[in-house]
């Protein structure tokens, strides 16, 4: 009996065994293509429309001391930004996040502001907070246009060019591509989603076919007969691996299909063509091994379905890692990153949904590193399946 | 034919290393039904797991029809039909699903699969639930799945860990005429229990294991006789030397 055809004979019978599990698979292979497009286009729209509201609506911006700048604050009224009196507990306010922005005209403003020296506005803002973002910069870019007109303006009541006073015209040419800066918000999420499916994706099917098998106590059996393990092992890998890819091409199509009826930019960006989602296929299939693999050779190590189970916390945290690392620390394009699981893939994702020109090197270190770790991951569970505590259940 | 000879097992455990199997020997000659008698954790289920190469002794060797189980450990797994003390049948599978996936991994071809599912099912009374996924058998059917599965290849030798173990009377019945239909096809049969009514209803040579060892090993007259008692219950508490754990 050749390892081949009883490597497809496990796969056959685990394939099956699940198919009969109704629920179970429907909830594996469905969960992700439901779930997934609803959260990504439903932040995406959030994001959107609260950026909108901020941008084109007028601002209450709750002033003290606005009797000091009558002029600054019509010019402020003219920007959308209306001043409103200040509550008396206004750093309270600011607090409790019941106000985004405020603004505090000084009391020697008039005084300063008539000698033609600088006179003191300030912002005030809590910058850890999200929401104020978008207030801060308006009110902040308004007062900036207000100080440079009035600046313009005395310089020229003194007969002096106003350019005189701009040794400097500095601007800012953005050189990241339309879909690069579009694929902000896809960029945090889909690589996440796309490596928790892959790396986690088979999970029940591999600890039930292993620690469940054990603790069902038909491995003892199973084990009993001339078939090999190392294709036993490799039979199960390959039939959790099968639902993975399932599970993966649902996603992808469940995203395709959400992003066609939606309107907003994620949901533009979502639109894949087929070339993307191939490449998106191949740089999850190395990780589907490797959460198999890995998963495998946990599960036969478990006692117990429970202790296999118990490893599911830390396994979910791996994928969100480099996400967090590289918000701490982003990381320029350098080679030896795409060797790196879970920050590879991360990278490598990114490449597809900007469009970027992905080279033959950066596939083979990817491939190379990935399957060569999924290899090893695949040796250990072999090795796991050799023992002889691994067969004698209870 | 199925020869052990000095088997010795230990295991580590958390109240330290114990001896579960002292040098166990025994020939299971062909055409024989052989019977491991011995009270509950007497070693008998580690010695079955040796003889099948799920557990490799520490010492002693098994031989399967000549075939030594530590050098050619799945031509000696080839040669033997296993129904261990496990009996795990795969509950969202139906009986002839359980019986075809071993069928499979045996290397046997579809046609000669649904031969032999024929014949077991025809021996072991079983076409009503055939069908059936095993998901709320009863025990009896439980057992039966897997004797079938077990035994799917036409194995020479067959090692039954305690088959009659939770059947009702008339199951029990069947089965013991199933065990003489496979020794009077010639096949070794090896058989453990821990009833002894069961033993000496069933089998030609009797091995009695006690505290990892043989205590004693011949047919039920040739034990009547070494332990000088008329009644084979005496004769066996006699050997073993202790009533505990024995079910009379």
């Amino acid at each position: 009996m050749s390892i081949l055809s009883t490597l497809f004979t496990v796969m056959r019978k685990e394939l099956r065994d699940l198919s009969r599990d109704r629920r179970t698979l429907a909830l594996t292979l469905l969960m992700g293509p439901l779930l997934y497009p609803i959260l990504i286009l439903g932040m995406g729209k959030l994001a959107e429309s609260r950026v909108k509201s901020q941008i084109d609506q007028p601002l209450e911006i709750p002033t003290i001391g606005a009797e000091h700048a009558p002029n600054l604050v019509r010019f402020l009224a003219a920007q959308g930004l209306n001043a409103t009196q200040a509550p008396k507990d206004l750093d309270q306010a600011i607090g409790d996040q019941r106000i985004d922005v405020a603004l505090r005209i000084s009391d020697t403003f008039e005084e300063r502001w008539r000698e033609g020296r600088p006179a003191l506005v300030e912002i005030l803002q809590d910058s850890t907070r999200r929401a104020a973002d978008v207030p801060t910069a308006r009110l902040k870019a308004a007062l900036q246009t207000y100080n440079g007109q009035v600046g313009t303006l005395r310089l020229m009541a003194r007969g002096i060019d106003a350019q005189v006073a701009r040794p400097l015209d500095v601007a800012t040419q953005d050189m990241a591509s339309a879909e690069a800066k579009q694929g902000m918000m896809l960029s945090m999420l889909l690589p996440l989603l796309l490596t928790i499916t892959s790396f986690l994706g088979g999970a029940y099917l591999v600890m039930d076919t292993t620690a469940g098998e054990r603790e069902r106590q038909s491995l003892e059996p199973l084990l009993a007969t001339p078939a090999k393990r190392s294709a036993i092992v490799s039979g199960k890998i390959a039939a959790a691996c099968m639902v993975g890819i399932a599970s993966l091409v649902l996603t992808l199509v469940a995203f395709k299909l959400s992003a066609q009826l939606s309107d907003s930019s994620v949901g533009r960006q979502l639109n894949m063509g087929l070339g993307s989602m191939l490449q998106m296929l191949l740089v999850m299939l190395p990780m589907l091994l490797i959460g198999t693999s890995l998963l495998t050779f946990l599960s036969a190590a478990s006692k117990s379905m429970k202790e296999a189970q118990s490893h599911m916390t830390w396994l979910m945290l791996l994928p969100m890692l480099p996400s967090y690392a590289l918000l701490v620390y982003p990381l320029k394009s350098v080679l030896w990153q795409y060797a790196i699981p879970f920050l590879s893939q991360n990278q490598m994702l990114l490449k597809v949904i900007r469009h970027e020109h992905i080279s033959p090197t950066v596939w083979a270190i990817y491939l190379g590193a990935n399957l060569g770790l999924a290899a090893l991951l695949w040796f250990a569970a072999v090795r796991r399946y050799q023992q002889e505590r691994l067969a004698i259940s209870g | 034919m199925i020869v052990a000879e000095g088997l010795h097992k230990a295991f580590n455990t958390k109240t330290g290393r114990i001896q579960a199997v002292q040098d166990v020997s025994f020939r299971a000659e062909d055409g024989r039904i052989t019977g491991l008698l011995g009270p509950n954790g007497a070693g008998k289920t580690t010695t079955m797991r040796m003889l099948y190469t799920l557990m490799s002794p520490d010492q002693g060797r098994v031989t399967v029809d000549g075939i030594d189980a530590n050098e050619d450990a799945a031509g000696v797994r080839r040669r033997l039909g296993v129904l261990p003390d496990a009996r795990g049948v795969y509950k969202r599978l139906t009986a002839r699903e359980n019986i075809a996936y071993f069928g499979e991994l045996h290397g046997l071809d579809a046609g000669t699969i649904a031969q032999r599912t024929e014949a077991l099912s025809r021996a072991l009374d079983m076409a009503d639930i055939l069908d059936r996924q095993t998901d709320g058998f009863s025990q009896g059917q439980r057992t039966k799945t897997a004797i079938a599965r077990a035994l799917v290849h036409d194995p020479r030798n067959v090692i039954l860990d305690e088959p009659t173990n939770g059947l009702d009377v008339m199951t029990t019945r069947a089965m013991r005429r199933f065990l003489h239909g496979l020794r009077d096809e010639g096949r070794c049969v090896i058989f453990s229990s821990h009833i002894m009514q069961e033993v000496a209803a069933l089998c030609d040579h009797i091995v009695i294991i006690a505290k990892g060892t043989v205590m004693a090993a011949g047919s039920a007259d040739e034990l009547r006789a070494q332990a000088g008692e008329s009644n084979l219950e005496d004769a066996f508490v006699k050997l073993i030397g202790t009533e505990e754990g024995l079910h009379a």
